[in-house]
C-alpha cells in the first residue's frame, strides 16, 4: 500500500518534471538580464515597453467583448436547443467542435477572401471592421469550451419545466432567460469565459493575418529580436494562463455550493 | 354559467391522437380531479388549458373568454408541477414574489402578498432559504404559494404530491384543499391515486385512453361506476360473469345460484352472459348479517390486512372477494370453509361498458 503510494508520487513529479524543470529554467534565465546577477530587469523593460501595454489592453479588450457576444449567442443557443430542439443537439455539438478540428490558418484564409475589402460584407477595408472580424474569430475558437460548459450546467437543471413555471407566472421571454437560466447557468458561463479569455490572450495566427496589433504576435515578435524579454513575456503569460485557470477551479468548487437542484 | 369551459377538446401528436372528444365545465371554486393510469392524457389536458400545449380541436373557455389566442404567459392561471420546479437560484421569498413583480406589483405590496402567501402556508421562518435546503414537502408547499400568490383564475397541480412519501403525501393534500376552499379558487388536480382523487374532490373526472369515462362526485364514481374501467379502477372491485336466465323478471345465476337484480336487465335473452359489480365491503358473512340474497360458496383465502379481513371463497367458477371489520374475538373463516354471504340485491351493480 505504502509503497504503492510513493510509486505514484514519484510518477507523478516525473511526470511534472518535464513541465516544471523548463519553466524554472525560463524563469532563472528571464531574471538573468543583468550581467552577474539576478534582478527583474527584463520585466522592467517588458512592462515599461508601450507596445506591450498596447498589445496586452488590446488583448484585453477583445477577449472581454468576445466573453460577453459569445455568451450572448451561446447561452440562449444552448437553452433553445435543450427547450424545443432536443434531437438537434448531437448536431450542434458537432458544429461546436469545429474550430477544433478546422486549423486557425484555414479559418482565416476563408475570411480573408470571403470579407476582402472587394467582397459583399467588406470586414477587412476598415481597421474597425477587422476587429469586428477577429472578434468573431475568436467567438468560434472558443466555442466548443463555451458551448459544453454552458451545454453542462444547463444539464443540472430542468430547463424545460423550469421555463413553463416561470410562463405560468406572465414571465417573458427575455424575463425568463436572464432572470431564471442565466442566474442557473453562471458556473458554467464563468469557466467557459476564463477559457476563452486565455485563447484570446493567447491567440497568434488570427489577429496576425489579419494584422491587428494583439499580444500574441507581439510575443511572437519579441521571441524574434531579443534574449531576456521573451522568457520574461512566457512567465507572464503563464502566470496569466494560470490565473484564469485558478480563477476557474474557484468558481468550479463555489458552484458545487451554490444553489443547484435538488 | 360554468367558469372553467372545455368543448370537444382533441389532441393528437403526429398520428397519435391522445386525447378524444373531452368535454367538462367546472364551477368556479369548484375541485376537480382528473384521474386515470399512466399514459391516459390526464397531463395532456392540463397542458392544454395552461397554454403549453395547443389543441388540435375544440375550445377552451375561462370565464366565457376563449383562451386560444393567449400564450402561456398571458393566461393567469397558476400551475404546480411534480417537480416542484422552484427557481434554484431565487429564495423562498423571491420564488413566491416572481409572479408578483412580473405583474408590476411595487415592493411593498409584494413583501406584504409574500407574507401572507407563506404565512398560508406556514412557511414564514423559511422565506430566506433556498430550495435545495428544504424537504420536499416544504418546496411543494413553497411552489403552491408561488402559484398562488398572483391570484390566478384557476390553478393546475399535476402530480403535485408523487414525489413525496406517504405520510407527507396525505398530509400535504388536505392541506392543498383547505387552501382551496379557504381561497375559493377553482381548481384542476391530476393524479393516479384514487384514494387521493376520492378524499379531496368536489368532482372527480376518471380518464381511460384519452377520454373522459367518468364525471361524477367521489360519491358516485365509486358507488355508481358507468364503465367497466371505471368500476375496476377505482376502488377494488368483483367483477362477476353471470349468466341470464329469465330477462323478464331479471333472474340471473351466479356458479348455479339464481340470483333476482333489482336494476332491469335491459336487452339480453336467457343464456347471454353479463359483468356484475360487487364491492367487497358490501357483503358480510357473520350471522346478523342483513340482506336479502346470499351466495355460498367455499373459502380459497382468507389475508388479515389490519381493520378489515379480506376472505375469498369461490361460487361455481367466480371467484368473490369480500371484507369483514376486525373485530376481538372475531375468528376469520378457514380455508375450505363453507360460509354464506349476505348483501343487498341492489348493490350488484349491472356494467355495461
Ligand atoms: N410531446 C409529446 N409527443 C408525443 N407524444 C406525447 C407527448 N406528450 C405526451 N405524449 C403521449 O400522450 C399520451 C398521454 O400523455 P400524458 O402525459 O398526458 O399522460 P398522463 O395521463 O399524464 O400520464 P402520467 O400519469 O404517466 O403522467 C402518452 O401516450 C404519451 O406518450
Ligand atoms: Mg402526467
Amino acid at each position: 500500500m505504502k509503497t504503492q503510494k510513493i510509486g505514484a508520487w514519484i510518477a507523478v513529479l516525473f511526470g511534472a518534471s518535464y513541465f516544471i524543470i523548463p519553466l524554472i529554467a525560463t524563469f532563472e534565465f528571464s531574471l538573468r538580464m543583468r550581467r552577474g546577477e539576478y534582478s527583474f530587469d527584463a520585466y522592467r523593460s517588458v512592462f515599461s515597453d508601450v507596445q506591450f501595454r498596447e498589445s496586452f489592453s488590446y488583448s484585453i479588450v477583445m477577449a472581454i467583448l468576445t466573453i460577453v457576444f459569445g455568451i450572448l449567442l451561446v447561452v440562449p443557443t444552448a437553452y433553445w436547443v435543450r427547450l424545443r430542439l432536443p434531437q438537434m443537439r448531437p448536431f450542434v455539438e458537432f458544429i461546436t467542435l469545429m474550430p477544433l478540428v478546422i486549423p486557425a490558418i484555414v479559418i482565416v484564409f476563408g475570411y480573408l477572401r470571403l470579407y476582402n475589402s472587394s467582397s459583399f460584407i467588406p470586414f477587412t477595408g476598415s481597421a474597425r471592421g477587422t476587429d469586428l472580424l477577429l472578434m468573431f474569430s475568436f467567438m468560434t475558437l472558443s466555442l466548443p469550451y463555451m458551448y459544453r460548459s454552458v451545454d453542462t450546467a444547463m444539464r443540472t437543471i430542468d430547463v424545460a419545466t423550469l421555463t413553463e413555471a416561470a410562463q405560468s407566472l406572465g414571465a417573458s421571454w427575455p424575463t425568463i432567460m436572464f432572470k431564471c437560466i442565466f442566474p442557473n447557468v453562471m458556473s458554467g458561463v464563468l469557466s467557459g469565459a476564463f477559457i476563452t479569455f486565455a485563447i484570446v490572450i493567447g491567440e497568434f495566427t488570427m489577429p496576425s493575418l489579419l494584422n491587428r496589433p494583439a499580444f500574441g504576435p507581439y510575443l511572437q515578435l519579441i521571441g524574434a529580436n531579443r534574449a531576456y524579454e521573451p522568457p520574461a513575456l512566457a512567465i507572464i503569460a503563464f502566470a496569466i494562463t494560470w490565473a484564469s485557470m485558478a480563477l476557474l477551479q474557484l468558481v468550479s468548487r463555489f458552484s458545487k455550493s451554490a444553489p443547484s437542484k435538488p | 354559467m360554468s367558469f372553467l369551459e372545455l368543448a370537444g377538446i382533441q389532441k393528437s401528436f403526429g398520428p397519435v391522437q391522445v386525447v378524444h372528444d373531452f368535454d367538462m365545465t367546472i364551477e368556479k371554486g369548484e375541485f376537480v380531479s382528473f384521474l386515470g393510469p399512466s399514459g391516459c392524457g390526464k397531463t395532456t389536458v392540463l397542458r392544454m388549458i395552461a397554454g403549453f400545449e395547443t389543441p388540435s380541436g375544440g375550445t377552451i373557455k375561462i370565464n366565457g373568454k376563449n383562451q386560444e389566442s393567449l400564450k402561456p404567459n398571458q393566461r393567469n392561471i397558476g400551475m404546480v408541477f411534480q417537480a416542484y420546479a422552484l427557481f434554484p437560484n431565487m429564495t423562498v421569498h423571491d420564488n413566491v414574489a416572481f409572479g408578483l413583480k412580473i405583474a408590476g406589483m411595487n415592493k411593498a405590496a409584494v413583501d406584504a402578498r409574500v407574507k401572507e402567501m407563506l404565512g398560508l402556508i406556514h412557511l414564514g421562518h423559511l422565506a430566506d432559504r433556498f430550495p435545495y435546503q428544504m424537504s420536499g414537502g416544504q418546496q411543494q408547499r413553497v411552489a403552491l404559494a408561488r402559484a398562488l400568490a398572483p391570484k390566478p383564475q384557476v390553478l393546475l397541480l399535476d402530480e403535485p404530491l408523487s414525489a413525496l412519501d406517504a405520510k407527507i403525501r396525505v398530509s400535504l393534500r388536505e392541506e392543498i384543499r383547505m387552501i382551496q376552499q379557504q381561497l375559493g379558487i377553482t381548481t384542476v388536480f391530476v393524479t393516479h391515486d384514487q384514494e387521493e382523487a376520492l378524499s379531496i374532490s368536489d368532482r372527480i373526472v376518471v380518464m381511460n385512453s384519452g377520454r373522459a369515462d367518468q364525471i361524477g362526485t367521489p360519491f358516485d364514481i365509486y358507488n355508481k361506476p358507468a364503465t367497466r374501467f371505471v368500476a375496476s379502477f377505482v376502488g377494488t372491485l368483483n367483477l362477476i360473469e353471470a349468466t341470464v336466465v329469465d330477462p323478464a323478471s331479471n333472474r340471473i345465476s351466479i356458479g348455479d345460484q339464481a340470483i333476482t337484480l333489482r336494476e332491469p336487465l335491459g336487452p339480453v335473452k336467457a343464456g347471454d352472459t353479463v359483468s356484475l359489480a360487487l364491492r367487497p365491503e358490501a357483503g358480510s358473512i357473520a350471522e346478523s348479517a342483513k340482506g336479502d340474497t346470499a351466495l355460498t360458496g367455499q373459502v380459497v383465502s382468507s389475508n388479515f390486512l389490519g381493520s378489515v379481513i379480506r376472505t375469498r371463497m369461490k361460487v361455481g367458477d367466480p371467484v368473490i372477494s369480500f371484507d369483514m371489520f376486525n373485530a376481538p374475538g372475531l375468528s376469520p373463516p378457514a380455508v375450505g370453509d363453507v360460509v354464506t354471504l349476505r348483501f343487498t340485491a341492489s348493490d350488484l351493480l349491472i356494467i355495461r361498458e
